[in-house]
């Protein structure tokens, strides 16, 4: 990875065949509750011939993530790699993060006092949280934090058609524009929501 | 064991068949959602709400925290408070009933308003347990209010309707507190100032209680069908309640501090009408002088 | 699978019958999506249902289920009359492609469209696209087995392969996804009731070779049956067991048995869910005297039945807590290392069938082909069953399977290309996972079967001559220039045998090889065939054509018939079910009469379909037992088209019936695609815990209910088994549909 590297995500629509690798794969390493989806497959027009498409969506741990500049209580802190990461014991689970959100990323288990929204979940892009690394208390409340053990995030890792790519922002670009143009679909400038998540420039 | 095993399996699927695919938020709609952000033809709500939450919601409500009372010093300093005489008649203005109604208003909103500019002050607070145990508080205290508000907008509903002949020469003279004389001031039962208050307050205090509803449950189904009628989706419909709320919310604070301002402060020892509900002759005939001449018309003077 | 995953990059064309990889293989269906990226290949997708497979098809192809011969003869009646075919493949490879070529000339578009649904310029397209793309890749899988014509079908795809030349080709070949993991190796080692081993048949010879192979005396092995000619009758299969316990009662069909009825069931794994006709197969489970059931998760086997009492469950291990090896479905091998003791009580497989011999009193003879190879005294488990297959097993060639070799390959799997299987570094000279055949211990092993363009020592072969040297006064074996590369031989050759084996390779054998040599390369201890054909680059099973008419089949070429239940009278009329056939591995079986019972259409007009999740494998068990995978699918349902629902009242996410001819029903929800159309719905089979609108689950032992249950599909798939097989129609049925009033 380059010194200026900025991690990505990229789902590439032409491999994806909802398989749930990913979701279930994500749900399993961080042993999430059932009713949380910290990423989710869609499929559109499903049965449609020549429109059906999946898709696999969590946090795209944006440029300029719109949640952290909306957060009341600054929950938020970016790494230098463009991992979006955030502070669960400042959360209050007020939801602006989700309003601000392009992708829903943000969650909210009803695990507060009497059933109340708690506090916000989302994809961490297996990079845990503030807690100290690879403690058992960052394991509780994030997860596994792999990228610390510099592997590759578990949703990845598990995609059956690598539709999933995650890396440095530069290298995934180089792959997708290589998958396209041997298809010979014609050159596409970019990929979906790149332009809202890492700014319209590519 | 058998019925535990049904109730995890029930769970689940309505977690899962509720929450998941049918969600309005997280569902099948998401992609379009995603791929519509900020696009032409869109609401732009997205964009709206992250540009006015983070940059202009703080500053606004800071001017207000600030300004207000300063002019309020201001004008004590310059102008003073209006003094009126203990002597004479006591005049019944609110009965019991209405006392007790405003004293439940004022304690959910001695609640609300401080819990609401500390969760949006929340990390000059730290964040954290304390201020989510103010927005719980907020959440506690908001049926409080709509308790409270729905008798008030009935039973002062006709007094607080505006009079034209009165209200806009008030307004004109800013109800006599810009000079120090007690000249009687055109107002009914209530003055310009307190029906905008009042208006403000209640109307937009049910705006507040409907977006809080929204904010507060974020994934519901109930009125999809409405809003499926004005091509709105959930997550716009979120957008607009958060923005809405706050604003709202920042002038209903503003307000607030005049209304204590004006109670407390501006006119000496007013603040005791809250208790026994009465009013002092002399104070009804300058500031409320259409009134006082309807209960002289009465006879009740 | 003829070929491997990784060689489907190599096609320039993909044509899939009656499978869905996007669901029952999606880490190897990146290798498809990877031709179409890299080698811009065009699938064609061939299904009744809009599958996630046809959603990144090039084109999608809408049949009739049950109707693939007609769409292939179509093909095949584009491709004679265009000149597609390869003629000197034809020529020098096959036997009786013009028989082929009489039927298909029948098959116009027109009257194919008549039958499959498909559009005549849908057929042409397709056949234009695929017949001269190169080298094209025929797919099929459980969509075009599992009918009453299955063995038709599956010969019918590789003559169409056979007549484009597209056989023993890099991106060619036929390659059959096979379901579960390791199911090749589970037929390989001959679980199926009418082989040994290896695929040898149950003639005295066979026995005889593996009596003396596994060191135990074979009259003692022939006295376990009830009388030697048993020894020799195919035995009941996992599709109609059930009628040997049911014995012929109240009208159900008459078994063969020496006069006995099944008695008692052993069961490892989990099939007995997954076959078609639940409801009897319940008779069957009642009928028991006894039934035992070793599964890592509770059989559903055992909540199904009301048979209160002998029903052991015995707690089996899973892969993860035993070594050994595993085949995948392009025929190579891997050695699995145990990664956990075995938990809780369960037991791995090896020790319940080893302690199960103990107690029945032949232990001894049952280990003991572990021993010979190095005459020991015990044996290592699995190192020394593996060398054991190694040693015995020559049909398929895994002699170079010995369990040093299995585990180098696993321990350096990073050496090897991800398309050709070729290694690398120390790994040279080697395909991953030794394809069998693998014919010695140095043997490279085949990645490409039937490919002429490798010598036999690194893969490459002819077709096999199995079926002697001529028939009807035409040369059976494979005509000159078709021979591997490197061959003492330039045209075909017989199998090798004992006899001529001087003759065919021109070599002379001492007399010590005399001695040693096996009767044939099938049952060669010493290998010495084998290895003389290797020095002349001859393959041991010989260099034959391979025949499109099998005279000794009901069909001596593929002919399509309807389905026993099929949606169109007249062509039930036309094209007819096969003659009943009495004694079909121990049962009487039906068909046209059953075909013929009544017009089933006019009841039941909906085609059923059933088909896979991409969460969940075979009866469902295992991954309904499973948190997150079973959170993703909760409950049974029916894809419907929504305006078929509509016409029903069936709403989206309401209730509905689904009744089969059998008498059987399932009540199940349904959820409105359109990957359906009207004349079809489709449900998953991964489900069982509920039968016929009860649920069973509350007969689970506490604690072992898994998360999800629901109908099983199999207690509304019709009656039908393929001719030969008899494996069961449950893609090509018919069913009638109801709205469910909710109780209150």
């Amino acid at each position: 990875m380059g010194e200026f590297a900025r991690l990505n995500f990229y789902c590439d629509e032409h491999r994806c065949i909802n398989c749930d690798g990913c979701s279930v794969a994500c749900a399993e390493a961080h042993e999430l509750p059932e009713y949380i989806s910290r990423r989710k497959v869609i499929t559109m027009n499903e049965g449609i011939e020549n429109m059906e498409y999946s898709l696999s969506i969590a946090c795209m741990h944006c440029t300029d993530a719109p949640c952290e500049q909306v957060c009341p209580v600054d929950c938020f802190y970016i790494r230098e790699d463009g991992i979006v990461l955030h502070d669960k014991d400042k959360c209050i689970g007020c939801a602006y993060c989700l309003y601000a959100c392009p992708f829903g990323a943000p969650q909210f288990p009803l695990d507060g006092a009497f059933g109340t929204k708690g506090v916000m979940d989302k994809c961490t892009m297996c990079a845990g949280g503030p807690e100290e690394t690879n403690s058992h208390a960052e394991r509780e409340l994030y997860g596994q934090n792999r990228i610390s053990e510099g592997k590759v995030p578990v949703c990845a890792a598990m995609c059956s058609t690598k539709a999933l790519l995650v890396g440095d922002s530069a290298e995934i670009s180089d792959i997708y524009r290589e998958r396209i143009l041997s298809k010979g679909h014609g050159v596409k400038t970019q990929p979906y929501g790149w332009d809202v998540a890492y700014g319209k420039k590519m | 064991m058998k019925k535990r095993y049904l109730a995890l399996i029930v769970l689940l699927s309505t977690f899962l068949f509720g929450s998941k695919a049918d969600s309005s938020i997280w569902g099948t709609d998401l992609l379009t959602h995603i791929l519509e952000y900020d696009k032409e033809g869109s609401l732009h709500m997205g964009y709206w709400f992250t540009l006015i939450q983070s940059t202009y919601v703080k500053p606004m409500l800071l001017f207000v925290l600030i300004v207000i009372p300063l002019a309020f010093i201001v004008h004590y300093l310059l102008i003073g408070p209006k003094r009126f005489s203990h002597e004479g008649r006591s005049i019944m203005m609110f009965p019991l009933f209405k006392r007790i109604n405003h004293g439940i208003a004022a304690i959910s909103f001695i609640i609300i308003v401080p819990t609401g500019i500390i969760m949006i002050f929340g990390s000059t607070f730290g964040g954290g347990a304390f201020v989510r145990f103010c927005k719980e508080a907020h959440a506690i205290s908001a049926p409080l209010f709509f308790l409270s508000v729905i008798p008030m907008l009935l039973t002062w509903f006709s007094r607080m309707l505006l009079s034209p002949k009165d209200d806009l020469r008030w307004l004109k003279i800013v109800g006599g507190y810009l000079s120090k004389e007690k000249k009687p001031v055109p107002a009914g039962m209530f003055n310009m100032g307190q029906k905008i208050y009042f208006w403000i307050v209640t109307l937009g205090g049910l705006v507040m209680i409907a977006t809080s509803v929204a904010l507060y449950f974020v994934d519901f189904e109930i009125i999809r069908p409405v809003l499926e009628y004005y091509s709105l989706s959930q997550i716009d419909f979120l957008r607009i309640s958060a923005l809405t709320h706050n604003i709202i919310g920042i002038v209903i604070v503003a307000m607030f501090m005049v209304h204590i301002y004006m109670s407390v402060f501006a006119i000496e020892g007013a603040y005791k009408s809250m208790v026994d509900g009465k009013m002092h002759e002399e104070e009804v005939k300058i500031l409320h002088s259409t009134y006082y001449k309807e209960l002289q018309e009465k006879g009740e003077v | 699978m003829t070929n491997s995953l990784g060689d489907i990059q190599n096609a320039k064309a993909i044509i899939i019958f009656g499978a869905n990889p996007a669901v029952n293989h999606p880490v190897g269906f990146q290798h498809f999506l990877k031709a179409q990226e890299r080698n811009n290949a065009q699938m064609i997708v061939v299904d009744p249902v809009f599958t996630k497979t046809a959603a990144k098809a090039d084109i999608y192809v809408r049949i009739r289920p049950g109707t693939d011969i007609a769409f292939m003869y179509g093909m095949l009646h584009l491709i004679f009359k265009n000149g597609w075919e390869d003629e000197d493949f034809i020529n020098d490879r096959v036997y009786a492609m013009d028989d082929i070529k009489a039927e298909a000339e029948k098959w116009t578009p027109e009257k194919v469209s008549d039958v499959t649904g498909v559009p005549a310029d849908k057929l042409i397209q397709v056949t234009k696209l695929y017949a001269n793309a190169g080298v094209g890749t025929l797919i099929w899988a459980m969509g075009l087995t599992q009918h009453s014509i299955g063995s038709s079908n599956t010969r019918l795809a590789p003559i169409l392969q056979l007549a484009l030349g597209n056989m023993g080709k890099e991106g060619g070949g036929t390659n059959i996804l096979r379901g579960h993991d390791n199911v090749q190796g589970a037929t390989d080692m001959g679980c199926l009731s009418d082989t040994l081993p290896g695929y040898y048949g149950l003639s005295e010879g066979s026995w005889k070779y593996f009596a003396s192979s596994w060191g135990v005396d074979f009259e003692w092995l022939q006295g376990r049956f009830k009388s030697p000619e048993w020894m020799g009758k195919k035995g009941f299969t996992l599709a109609r067991w059930w009628a040997g316990a049911i014995n012929g009662k109240d009208g159900n069909d008459q078994i063969h048995n020496a006069g006995t009825g099944l008695k008692n069931l052993f069961v490892m794994g989990n099939g007995i869910t997954s076959i078609a006709q639940q409801a009897k197969v319940k008779e069957g489970l009642d009928s028991l005297d006894m039934l035992v059931l070793c599964d890592p998760f509770v059989n559903e086997a055992a909540i199904l039945t009301d048979k209160q009492d002998d029903v052991f469950i015995l707690p089996a291990a899973t892969q993860f807590e035993t070594s050994g090896t595993v085949v995948a479905t392009n025929r190579s091998v891997q050695w699995r290392t145990k990664v956990v003791d075995p938990l809780y009580e369960s037991k791995t497989d090896q020790w319940i069938m080893f302690e199960l011999a103990k107690r029945l009193g032949f232990y001894d003879e049952f280990t003991a082909g572990m021993k010979i190879k190095e005459n020991k005294k015990d044996f290592t488990w699995p190192e020394d069953a593996t060398d054991e297959i190694a040693r015995i097993i020559k049909t398929i060639g895994l002699t170079g399977w010995t369990a040093k070799r299995v585990k180098s390959h696993t321990e350096n799997w990073h050496m090897f290309d991800q398309i050709s299987g070729r290694g690398y570094g120390k790994m040279k000279g080697e395909y991953y996972g030794l394809p069998w055949p693998c014919w010695t211990e140095k043997h490279s092993g085949s990645p490409v079967l039937y490919n002429t363009n490798r010598s036999v020592a690194e893969g490459g072969m002819g077709f096999r001559n199995r079926f002697g040297l001529e028939h009807d006064g035409t040369n059976l074996l494979a005509e000159d220039g078709s021979a591997p590369k490197n061959s003492a031989i330039e045209g075909g050759y017989p199998e090798i045998n004992k006899d001529n084996i001087e003759k065919v390779l021109g070599i002379t054998l001492t007399a010590d090889e005399k001695a040693k040599i096996g009767k044939n390369w099938k049952v060669d201890k010493s290998n010495i065939i084998a290895e003389k054909c290797m020095e002349k680059g001859l393959a041991p099973y010989g260099n034959a054509k391979a025949r499109a008419k099998v005279w000794t089949f009901p069909d001596q070429i593929p002919m399509h018939r309807e389905p026993l239940h099929s949606p169109r009278a007249d062509l039930v009329k036309e094209f007819p079910s096969y003659e009943d056939k009495s004694n079909h591995f121990r049962v009487d079986t039906k068909y046209v009469s059953k075909q013929t019972e009544q017009e089933w259409v006019k009841d039941f007009p909906i085609n059923l379909v059933t088909g896979r999740l991409v969460n969940m494998n075979g009866a469902g068990m295992e991954n309904r037992a499973s948190k997150y995978l079973a959170a993703l699918t909760p409950e049974m349902f029916c894809s419907i088209n929504p305006d078929l629902a509509g016409r029903h009242g069936i709403r989206d996410g309401s209730m509905m019936w689904i009744h089969s001819p059998e008498g059987t029903k399932i009540k199940v929800k349904a959820k409105y695609s359109h990957s359906v159309t009207e004349d079809r719905i489709f449900i998953p089979f991964h489900f069982a815990g509920h039968f016929q609108g009860e649920d069973r689950t509350s007969n689970f032992p506490a604690g072992t209910a898994p998360y999800a249950s629901g109908e099983s599909a199999n207690t509304v798939t019709n009656y039908g088994y393929d001719i030969v097989t008899q494996i069961p129609e449950t893609k090509g049925g018919l069913c009638r549909i109801e709205y469910a009033k909710e109780e209150a």
